[in-house]
């Protein structure tokens, strides 16, 4: 038996790499494998978006538009300069990170709801940049395109390379980018839980007054959990570029903010396999749905009050709350909500 | 709702009966259909085609008619036997908002989910380049009814790799220099007299409205007019207020807005007609949608607008707009669903032509599919679809070629009743109605 939580969590991550290695040997199905590489995607978001607001405590709603900076920064990174799609990708996550620590620092003086609010104009601010920008900037092939790409968007910008290397298999090569990119993040953010960084988030989440007395810096740990959960995030959004060949501002969608957060919450807030667990509940349940598609949002909301209510610490929490019944030792607490006072 | 009788398969009864009965159907392609197909029945392993539109959201009553047109055509070939026996078997994705990135999105999901061997679409605002290079990936057909410049553009910029994506109608450049010429033929037979050459031109963000406006402009000056305003509007607009006072200020002889939101439209007449000022009026596009002359009602009377792309009002196009309104009701836009429709018919009769159609993966099949549609003269209910070899769009009559049976129709309509859809004035020999003076104009 594995005792150590940092360890159990490891081999679990690696164990499920595995698994998943062997899925494209086990079925060729295209739709299988590309909505597996779409799952990867929301659950790297996810994942990174829970370290802010689950672990750490802030309400922010800045990673959609984060997801999107990466994904605008790669396709006009690509676009304009001409870099090769991979080292795009690197760079537009570091630009990523950049943009979350100017975010993070603009919050440092607020709380809770404010944060929210902050965060969310600015993705509605940058959204509106994009769609709003309609002169021509360039004139390629396909007409007019704005600096930003406008209500279009960028397509055009090159690829990963997969379509040349595997011909129609192309998707193939993606599916295993989005499972080692997933992998990378999941052992992230396992290191970052179970190490110092995450004792001092959840410090200052569940008792800030003693964190601060404690030495734990307020400013220097809010813009560390910004700026580290930014680079996964920008990251994915780069993947999610170069897998559809397409940007626009649909990145921003309040529809699919909502939608991360509500995999987070099903799945557990603040816990190391929560937004894991819960993004891969939703997608399925979405997909499911399509097939009744005047019922699809009941059907998600369902789903969504369901989980809420039998499982008010998400699906994640049942195993806590077995383990706590067996007098075992909670590894990451799940948060309280990120608006309520600490006592 | 009702069904076609044909809808089912293997109601095939004798093949002279057969080809007598279903005459109508695709217009001359459906008995072309039913000829190589050889009495055969759709009962073979399903062929899926799919369709990404905009069946939510703001554009949803288009949408919802171009998956009716898309239903109704399957249907159709299906009693015809198919392409050269298979059935269709229609699949669906929503665009929502529409713009590439949702669109890429919903024609991958067809690929990948359905593996379907076509892709049959009305439009999508705000598409570019993006659909055409996921088809090209999968090596299968595209047919759209976005009217962009910017498909024939990237056509032509790679003819190889773009050879499955088909443009339905013509680029919406040709919506200027066709309402330039339009115009000219007015003033020839005296049916409208300019006060002044000044004309306004009103547009909205977007390369559609920008597109066709800048093709006004460009050309406007050849044909004796003098742009006096040129104005981009912020949409939705319900208050035309401001513009309305600049146009009142210096009145043009012509107002000319690109800009095609029905209800925004109609706000514009609804607004105009307590002070009309001496200006003919031309609008893109949303005066087609019934919802515009149920806003602006009497208000909608004496307002011109064009379509590179509608059923047609002659034999074949009544025809279908009456089997379109039994099956979807009294209201259904057939206009609308005319455009896959047209486009299904199209593309079964080049994949019959060409042995059959390939599913995702197979260029080979796909590229002889092509090559048929590409070379296909086929009369619809839209008219006659005859592609550019060089850019897969569909030629514009008078604007491109000056033989209506070489291209398709950029019909001129005027509402001249609001009870009533409006009625088609230009161009020979579709026009079934004269051009009526607005009770607004002296």
């Amino acid at each position: 038996m594995i005792r150590s939580p940092v360890r159990r969590d490891v081999v679990i991550a690696l164990v499920l790499f595995l698994l998943m290695l062997a899925v494209p040997l086990l079925t060729g199905t295209r739709y299988v494998l590309t909505q597996l590489t779409v799952f990867f995607i929301w659950a790297v978001v996810a994942s990174q978006w829970n370290l802010v607001l689950g672990v750490a405590g802030i309400f922010s709603l800045a990673q959609m538009a984060l997801f999107a900076v990466g994904a605008y920064a790669t396709a006009m990174l690509a676009y304009y300069i001409g870099l090769m799609l991979p080292a795009a990708m690197l760079l537009a996550a570091l630009v990523t990170v950049g943009v979350s620590l100017v975010i993070g620092f603009a919050c440092l003086r607020l709380k809770g709801p404010y944060v929210a609010l902050l965060t969310l104009a600015i993705g509605q601010v940058m959204y509106l940049l994009v769609v709003n920008d309609t002169a021509c900037f360039t004139t390629p092939a396909s007409g007019c395109l704005p600096l930003f790409g406008g209500a279009r968007g960028f397509s055009r910008f090159g690829d990963l390379g997969f379509r040349d290397l595997l011909g129609s298999k192309w998707y193939v090569g993606h599916y295993y980018t989005g499972l080692v990119l997933l992998l990378a993040a999941q052992l992230f953010c396992i290191a970052i839980i179970h190490g110092p960084l995450g004792l001092a988030f959840r410090g200052l989440r569940d008792n800030p007054g003693l964190a601060l007395a404690r030495g734990v810096s307020r400013m220097r740990y809010q813009l560390w959990v910004f700026g580290l959960s930014a680079f996964f995030t920008g990251l994915a959004g780069a993947f999610h570029a170069a897998h559809f060949g397409v940007v626009g501002p649909t990145a921003f969608a309040f529809a699919m903010l909502l939608f991360i957060l509500a995999m987070i919450v099903v799945g557990g807030l603040g816990t190391t396999w929560g937004p894991l667990i819960g993004a891969a509940l939703l997608m399925w349940a979405d997909e499911g749905l399509r097939e009744v598609s005047d019922w699809r949002e009941i059907g998600i909301g369902l789903v969504l009050a369901g989980c809420v209510i039998l499982f008010p610490k998400g699906l994640a929490g049942i195993r806590l709350r077995f383990s706590q019944g067996r007098g075992q030792r909670p590894d990451a607490p799940p948060a309280p909500p990120p608006h309520t006072k600490p006592v | 709702m009702k069904t076609l009788k044909l809808a089912a398969p293997n109601v095939i009864p004798g093949r002279r009966t057969f080809l007598k009965g279903v005459a109508g159907f695709g217009g001359a392609a459906g008995a072309m259909l039913a000829g190589m197909n050889d009495g055969a029945r759709a009962q073979g392993s399903a062929i899926p085609v799919g369709q990404a539109a905009p069946l939510t959201d703001f554009a949803a009553a288009d949408g919802v008619e171009f998956r009716n047109g898309l239903i109704m055509a399957c249907d159709e070939i299906n009693a015809l036997g198919g392409i050269l026996g298979r059935p269709l078997e229609p699949q669906f994705e929503d665009t929502k908002q529409m713009g590439d990135a949702t669109n890429v999105q919903a024609v991958q999901r067809l690929i990948d989910r359905y593996g379907v061997h076509a892709v049959i679409n009305g439009y999508n605002v705000g598409s570019g380049s993006a659909i055409p290079d996921v088809i090209a990936d999968s090596g299968i057909i595209y047919v759209h009814y976005d009217a962009t410049l910017g498909h024939t553009s990237l056509i032509e910029s790679d003819p190889e790799r773009y050879f499955g994506s088909f443009q339905g109608c013509a680029a919406e450049y040709w919506y200027g220099p066709g309402f330039l010429d339009f115009l000219k033929s007015l003033e020839a037979n005296k049916e409208f007299t300019r006060p002044n050459n000044k004309m306004a031109v009103i547009l909205s963000a977007g390369v559609y409205a920008a597109n066709i406006a800048n093709g006004v402009k460009e050309r406007a000056a050849e044909y004796g007019w003098e742009i006096s305003m040129f104005e981009t509007v912020s949409v939705p607009i319900s208050e035309w207020g401001p513009t309305l006072a600049k146009l009142r200020e210096d009145p043009p002889a012509v107002i000319c807005i690109t800009h095609f939101f029905p209800a925004d439209l109609a706000q514009f007449m609804v607004q105009f007609a307590p002070n009309p000022t001496n200006s003919l009026i031309y609008m893109q596009y949303g005066p087609m949608v019934p919802a515009f002359r149920e806003i602006a009602g009497k208000a909608s009377e004496g307002v011109i607008y064009a379509t590179l792309v509608g059923d047609l009002q002659d034999e074949i196009g009544l025809d279908f707009e009456k089997r379109y309104k039994e099956r979807f009701g009294e209201t259904a836009g057939h206009n609308s669903g005319a455009q896959p429709y047209d486009g299904a018919y199209l593309w079964a009769v080049g994949a019959a032509l060409a042995g059959g159609s390939g599913e995702p993966d197979n260029p080979d099949q796909n590229r002889l599919v092509a090559d048929r549609m590409r070379n296909l003269i086929y009369r619809g209910v839209c008219g006659t679809t005859r592609m550019n070899p060089a850019n897969n769009a569909a030629r514009a009559f008078p604007t491109e070629v000056n033989d209506p049976s070489l291209g398709m129709p950029h019909q001129f309509l005027q509402i001249q009743d609001a009870g009533v859809g409006g009625k088609l004035i230009a161009p020979w020999p579709y026009a079934t109605g004269p051009y009526v003076k607005p009770s607004w104009l002296k």
